[in-house]
């Protein structure tokens, strides 16, 4: 682009200001200037360098992520072991755990007895071999035919904050910034006139909020604020501030902003600032966003059978079913990135008394996003992805009894389910050995996963963001910022994009 | 003709660089930041500018100062000695001869041999960079340190030939930067302009009516000098820059991580603008900061400052694991300390030796180990006041403390020897024993309330009468983790007590989690509570018959494993055989006598001394407490391997980065030594990195752009004489904040005009050059409080505790913790809410809405540049947000109430806001829209009644209301301009 040249531009569109003052409206306007690709930060690092695109047509245009805050069991919901049954209360074979680190939740525990998981396992079809699935997922269990269940997953981090903050950001430590605005820095927006990175908190039907999240989980840490995330809410505003104050109708606003509009102008003929065109388009995008939230958040035109798909709760604004109908919506408008947030699966005791509901809290909307992405053709390049920070323990945690245990937190594996856009749908991803305690190859010997060489059969929360980024076009090696002297990126300097699990 | 840079990042998606030379015009992509690439081998080349970022950012990780990875290649780029080297006939320099070196041979080589090797880089070097190589070896391949790790030197202030402009030595090195460039300065602002500017970049709001009017009619040559003097006179100033340091050491009211409990530091906070209003010199804001608990003789002011040493983030989350959570600790400390005192990013060498700058992994964990040894406790508890603590009196709560410690001290020199001795030979300890623990069935309620409120089971009065008892040990002053207890569930034990004499006894009793104790069928103690068995145990009173006593405890448990903890030990004779001891260390700490009158017999004196015990208690629970640091037994440190906590390697002492050179002998190897360190002139980087920080505020940009890293990567600064001559003059100045900043803003380059001129656009598009006068979006807090002021709404009260404003419902429960003390956010009410945001409460997991969306950081991390964006929900929140709108309201009410005209109620306006008067234009257009919501109000007042609700400040009265409605939406209208939101 030539300097010079768009310096002429910018005062020839002075004009054009001058003869869109009053009565005219700006809108038009806010959209010409939007292609003129001024940044909305000046002298910031705008875009990643050149190469990080993998030159691929990227599969996947959009990502949903549904993440389970606490840690779901893994060891009752998708990693079936029926040879436990016969070891309940039977003590964990230290020849299995090999001296691997324990929080000091349990670490301090007199025995660590097995629990078997007190739940129905049923074999499901799927493209290949079949899948096992609990019993208090039996929505989710109808659409494994387009799910690719990781059972080989593993983390660094053994505690919430740090596992948390790990899987969103790549790092255990605060400061980093968050998978969906590396997206929105790196691929930008594709629509118009909603954001590019929306982030949705779910109500939890039985209360036990246990479980934090954290403003940085959705930050934009070190990248321009313009990437961080945007809570969508149930209560209140939708988006915050969008609502204009009682008693202004849109009239009033409209004309208070050509009022600004027109003053901005001035103020730019005078001191001949790019920025305050930016600013003009911004206030114009601000009013469109008033339009289009509260479109994207009106259900009322949504059939009936939509509701029934996604369960009678999708009615209700701000459960996780209703938020997966939310998601929907937002993928059909080009929102690049979506996350939903439910919480409450950190399962150290009553786990049989609490994981039933939750699971009831999710199963139905999970399976009906998928269904219904897939019925509307988004699934073709919409990617699903479901899960936690880390696993659960086989060894109970507290009390044991035939009909109620609890779990630890368990890094060393645990099940993550993709779907949709270059997934391998239909299939089953990794093993663990019976006591679904270890990574295991093909034929159950116990393997060394390892950040630094990736081990084939193993995904690393590095792994899995290298590959989201790669469908979605994205070289993650490259897709980089500058900051504090160092090329940061979201998967540090580890990361294996894993071909396996890609269609 | 000087070769010219035109860096075009503000203009588009494309990293453009445009060198132009000779003739020829070179148009290259390149990564950011660029360094200018000269082109002739006429112009000199600057090894740190210009070759050393090539080196560093294509070779370095490889061949750089990693010297575990450069062992395995054989070379260093980075050493001089390696690169003219003989290898055997060959050399990868040969100095003056390019086309013999072996590096211009390699990085030109065809795609097999060349470098860096196609495996880790795309793209090998550009025809630029090699020219630049090329040019450099012509030249004679000088190496030199990076400028920044060599001392400044003061530069002569450059003379300038041509038209003369400025009006201190900083105008002549950027008149001599602008001319170099081809640009000349352009003219001062007008007053109106400056008046602002110069109020917001050092006090952060618009200037007082008065100050403001008196400034514009002052007539005298320095009136604008007598107009900054006076802001940095005002309180208002403290405020506003201690903002910027608070950023930097990231100050926040809570933990920020997991629970995200309250913490209490605040009197550090208030310490800090205390500091800069008092102008303490920058030597010993920073070493009191650092180490103010080792100074010679501390005081509260130098131990409050060590706030900075705890401000790191911490945790208490089940499960952490104490080691890991320390080290990550300690690794905050050095990486912050890093940043804002030397302007490095240290944190790399955490896990291996850095690629680019000269510090080792060891380097790093020399740095660590001045921070591994305070007395915190890795895990914060969750605790308001995590020890150490410091007790911050107000002066009133001082001087009735000294009061009662006065008499408090009369009443224990009075104690007679003959009566003390005699007491202390009554006390012996004979606890009651024990029989044999039983247990009961658990008993859970449908949650922790109800377990803990219900008598579900065998207590007096409980549902239960029979419950089955089973056997149980429970070790006595040893916890016991697992009694049974399920979540939200009550728990029994039971025991025979069997005490050797009658009367009081006091016992010993922790739980995890509440509990009530049962001695003899009454009830003698409760305690609702969640924690560990671990816990500071609570003290149990009770009496008790000579021999058999009934003692039943109920544990009630809301989740994962319960516990108990007890011991029948009676504390007393104990603590009296250790207070003696203690007495006759040091008699004047009167610990025994202490002991007497406070638990011995009830004499009247001792009486009278315990109800000034309890007074003492009562104002002392009011005194604010700081988070502060305190040096306990110096602790190992340990090469951690890859950074890991549970990978020590070879222990390592505490000193500086070897490239900087060692503490002298004469400073104690500490933190106070360090800190001494830091201020010297043996550093070279503090003092530069401070002036950039503070050039940054006022002008936008630092002369280092990247102020958080003055490493090799970071950029070469684009004035370095200025840099250094500011820096020897800060330190020359005896660090003397305020006469820096006076210096900056009473320089002609910052009393320029901010319009920018097409050739200025051109070559100097971010203004680095100060081709204009500075202009850019303002902070968070200060767009808030620029609002809040212009309606007379703010509230200026100094310190104290963090206030809760308008905000969203739900935004806290949305994402904290049920039992977490900042789950439930609760405006405060009256006139807190209209405080300056630098009073803000800071909840680091959520900070307010109206600091996010302006960009201001999470304070979870050190941040000393912050990003400033131009986003539709920032102009969401101007338009719609509480404080916002009722800033608009109570001006449109005041302005409402105005018996002028329109005409001069803008005027007003308009001075309240952009401390300017309207031009014709605006004035005309304001007034039409003056009269159209006029119009539409009185038509519909029902309208102007709901607008005018907003906020807590009273409406106006009745007949008023449609008027000041419409002057609310102008006001609005006036408070979402680009200007209102910039610096003029």
């Amino acid at each position: 682009m030539n300097p010079i040249r768009e310096f002429e531009l910018a005062l020839t569109r002075r004009q054009l200001f001058g003869r869109a003052a009053l009565g005219v409206g700006t809108a038009a306007l806010g959209r010409l200037l939007l292609a003129s690709g001024l940044p909305a930060t000046p002298g910031a690092q705008r875009h990643p360098a050149e190469g990080f695109l993998t030159g691929l047509a990227p599969k996947a245009k959009r990502i949903i992520v549904l993440f389970m805050n606490g840690g779901p069991s893994q060891m009752d919901l998708w990693d079936y072991k029926p040879k436990l049954a016969e070891k309940f209360d039977t003590d964990f074979p230290e020849e299995i755990r090999m001296g691997q680190r324990l929080t000091t939740m349990t670490s301090g525990q007199q025995r660590f007895p097995v629990a078997p998981s007190i739940y129905k396992f049923n074999k499901h079809d799927n493209q290949a071999d079949g899948v096992w699935v609990s019993e208090l997922l039996p929505h989710t269990a109808s659409v494994v035919g387009d799910l690719c269940v990781v059972r080989s997953m593993w983390t660094d981090a053994i505690n919430h904050d740090p596992a948390v903050t790990f899987i969103q950001t790549g790092s255990q430590l605060p400061g980093r910034p968050s998978f969906g605005s590396w997206v929105s820095y790196g691929l930008g927006s594709m629509n118009e006139d909603l954001p590019t990175y929306v982030v949705l908190h779910s109500k939890v039907s039985n209360g036990k909020v246990d479980q934090a999240l954290f403003t940085r989980l959705w930050g934009s840490g070190f990248l321009p604020s313009e990437h961080q995330g945007v809570a969508l809410r149930h209560t209140g505003d939708p988006v915050l501030y969008l609502r204009d104050p009682d008693g202004m109708d849109r009239k009033s606003r409209r004309e208070m902003l050509d009022d600004i509009s027109v003053l901005n102008q001035g103020y730019f003929r005078e001191i001949a600032d790019p920025e305050v065109t930016a600013r003009i388009e911004q206030y114009e995008m601000a009013y469109k966003l008033q339009t289009s939230v509260p479109e994207l958040m009106d259900l009322s035109k949504e059939p009936n059978e939509v509701f029934e798909l996604y369960g009678e709760a999708s009615k209700e604004p701000g459960t996780f079913a209703a938020n997966c109908l939310l998601a929907r919506r937002l993928a059909e408008r080009d929102v690049r990135f979506i996350q939903i947030f439910h919480r409450g699966w950190d399962q150290h005791s009553n786990l049989t008394g609490d994981l039933p509901s939750q699971c009831k809290d999710v199963d139905q909307a999970c399976a009906a996003l998928v269904k219904d992405l897939k019925r509307t053709g988004l699934l073709e390049d919409t990617l699903v992805v479901w899960g936690g920070e880390f696993g659960r323990t086989v060894y109970c945690q507290g009390a044991l009894s035939r009909e109620n245990y609890g779990r630890d937190h368990h890094p060393r594996c645990f099940t993550m389910w993709l779907a949709g856009a270059g997934v391998k749908a239909g299939t089953v991803y990794g093993h663990t050995d019976d006591y679904g305690y270890n990574i295991v190859d093909g034929s159950g010997n116990v393997v060394t996963p390892s950040v630094d060489e990736w081990v084939p059969g193993t995904v690393h929360v590095h792994d899995l963001n290298a590959t989201l980024l790669h469908l979605l076009g994205v070289d993650h090696t490259q897709l980089t910022y500058k900051y504090q002297g160092r090329d940061f990126r979201l998967t540090d300097v580890h990361g294996h994009v894993v071909h396996d699990i890609l269609a | 003709m000087p070769f010219r840079v035109v860096f075009s990042s503000m203009l588009g998606r494309a990293r453009t660089l445009l060198a132009v030379l000779g003739g020829t015009v070179l148009v290259v992509a390149v990564a950011a930041p660029p360094a200018p690439a000269p082109q002739k081998s006429s112009r000199k080349i600057e090894y740190g500018r210009d070759v050393r970022p090539i080196l560093s950012q294509r070779c370095f990780k490889c061949h750089g100062p990693d010297a575990a990875i450069a062992k395995t290649n054989g070379l260093r780029l980075d050493l001089a000695e390696d690169l003219t080297r003989d290898r055997g006939g060959y050399s990868v320099v040969v100095p003056g001869k390019p086309d013999e070196s072996w590096l211009i041979a390699r990085v030109t080589a065809d795609e097999a041999t060349r470098m860096p090797p196609a495996s880790d880089s795309k793209k090998g070097l550009s025809e630029e960079e090699i020219a630049v190589l090329r040019a450099w070896i012509e030249q004679g391949a000088e190496v030199k340190p990076h400028w920044s790790f060599v001392p400044p030197v003061e530069p002569k202030v450059p003379k300038n030939e041509g038209p003369k402009w400025g009006r201190n030595p900083v105008d002549a090195f950027v008149l001599a930067g602008l001319r170099e460039h081809g640009l000349e300065p352009v003219p001062e602002a007008d007053r109106h302009t400056l008046a602002r500017r110069a109020a917001l970049s050092l006090t952060g709001l618009q200037p007082d009516e008065t100050l403001l009017r008196t400034f514009l009619q002052d007539t005298r040559k320095d009136a604008y000098e007598r107009y900054v003097d006076q802001l940095l006179a005002s309180p208002r100033y403290g405020e506003h820059v201690a903002r910027y340091w608070l950023d930097a050491v990231r100050y926040g009211d809570t933990h920020g991580l997991h629970l995200d409990n309250e913490r209490l530091v605040w009197p550090y906070r208030d310490w800090v603008v205390d500091a800069f209003n008092e102008n303490l010199p920058f030597d010993k804001f920073t070493v009191w900061q650092l180490a103010g608990d080792l100074v010679p003789k501390p005081t509260t002011a130098s131990r409050l400052a060590t706030g900075y040493v705890r401000m790191n983030p911490t945790t208490n989350e089940g499960g952490a694991i104490e080691a890991e959570v320390f080290a990550r600790n300690t690794f905050d400390r050095v990486d912050t300390t890093s940043t804002v005192f030397l302007g490095l990013t240290v944190g790399c060498a955490r896990c291996h030796s850095h690629k680019f700058d000269p510090i080792t992994q060891e380097d790093y964990f020399r740095l660590y180990a001045y921070f591994n040894s305070t007395k915190d406790k890795p895990l914060d508890g969750n605790l308001l006041t995590p020890e150490p603590v410091l007790p911050v009196p107000s002066p009133e709560q001082a001087a009735q403390l000294t009061r009662i410690r006065n008499e408090q001290i009369s009443l224990l020199k009075a104690v007679r020897a003959s009566d003390l001795s005699r007491w202390s030979e009554t006390l012996q300890s004979d606890p009651p024993s024990p029989g044999p623990w039983e247990v009961s069935q658990s008993y859970p309620a449908k949650d922790f309330d109800t377990a803990f409120a219900s008598e579900l089971g065998p207590e007096p009065g409980g549902a239960e009468s029979n419950a089955t008892w089973k056997p149980i040990e429970v070790p006595l002053g040893r916890v016991k983790e697992g009694i049974g207890g399920r979540e939200n569930a009550a728990v029994f034990l039971r025991t025979v007590l069997t005490a050797k004499k009658e009367g009081k006894q006091t016992f010993l009793l922790s739980s995890d989690d509440g509990v009530r104790v049962w001695v003899n069928g009454a009830k003698v103690h409760e305690n609702k509570v969640l924690r560990g068995a671990t816990a500071p145990p609570d003290t149990v009173e009770t009496s008790l018959k000579l021999g058999a006593n009934e003692l039943l405890i109920e544990i009630v448990n809301s989740g994962g494993p319960d516990g108990i903890y007890v011991l029948f030990e009676d504390p007393l004779p104990a603590k009296a055989r250790d207070a003696a001891k203690e007495q006759a260390k040091d008699p004047s700490g009167h610990a025994l006598t202490k002991l007497y009158l406070g638990s011995g017999p009830d004499t009247p004196a001792a009486v009278r001394y315990r109800a000034l015990v309890t007074e003492e208690g009562k104002i002392d629970a009011m005194v604010p407490r700081s988070l502060v640091a305190e040096e306990g037994p110096t602790v190992p440190a340990y090469l951690l391997r890859r950074g890991e906590y549970d990978q020590p390697q070879q222990e390592v002492k505490r000193g500086l980065p070897t490239f900087l050179g060692e503490l002298p002998a004469s400073e104690p190897n500490n933190r106070l030594g360090l800190a001494h360190w830091l201020v010297s002139k043996q550093n070279p980087l503090t003092a530069r990195v401070f002036v950039n920080r503070i050039w940054q505020q006022h002008f936008g940009t630092g002369i280092v752009k990247t102020s958080e890293d003055f490493g090799s990567q970071g950029e070469w600064p684009v004035d370095k004489p200025l840099l250094d001559w500011l820096a020897v003059r800060f330190v020359k100045s005896g660090w003397n904040v305020k006469a820096l900043h006076r210096l900056m803003v009473t320089s002609a380059a910052f009393r320029q005009s901010s319009k920018i001129s097409p050739a200025a656009l051109l070559t100097d598009p971010e203004n680095r050059l100060l081709s204009r006068g500075p202009s850019f979006r303002l902070d968070a807090e200060v767009i808030r409080d620029q609002a809040l002021k212009a309606s007379g709404l703010l509230v200026t009260s100094e310190g104290g505790q963090g206030f809760k404003p308008y905000q969203p419902e739900g935004l806290w429960e949305a994402i904290a913790f049920l039992e977490s003390t900042t789950s439930k956010y609760t405006k405060d009410t009256g006139p807190e809410i209209y405080r300056r945001s630098l009073y803000l409460f800071w909840k680091r997991t959520s900070p307010h809405p109206t600091m996010l969306t302006f960009d201001a950081p999470m304070r979870e991390t050190c941040t000393v540049r912050r990003s400033r964006t131009n986003t539709p929900m920032q102009a969401l929140l101007t338009l719609n947000e509480d404080a916002y709108l009722e800033s608009a309201r109570v001006l449109g009410q005041r302005l409402a109430q105005e018996r002028t005209s329109d005409h001069d109620r803008l005027c007003r306006l308009f001075e309240a806001t952009l401390c300017r008067e309207p031009k014709p234009d605006e004035m005309e257009l304001l007034l039409g829209a003056i009269e159209r919501y006029r119009a539409r109000f009185s038509a519909a007042p029902d309208q102007a009644e709901a607008l005018l609700k907003v906020g807590d400040y009273p409406p106006p009265a009745e007949d008023v209301a449609a008027e000041s409605a419409a002057w609310m939406l102008v006001s609005s209208t006036v408070m979402n301009l680009h200007e209102f939101l910039n610096l003029p």
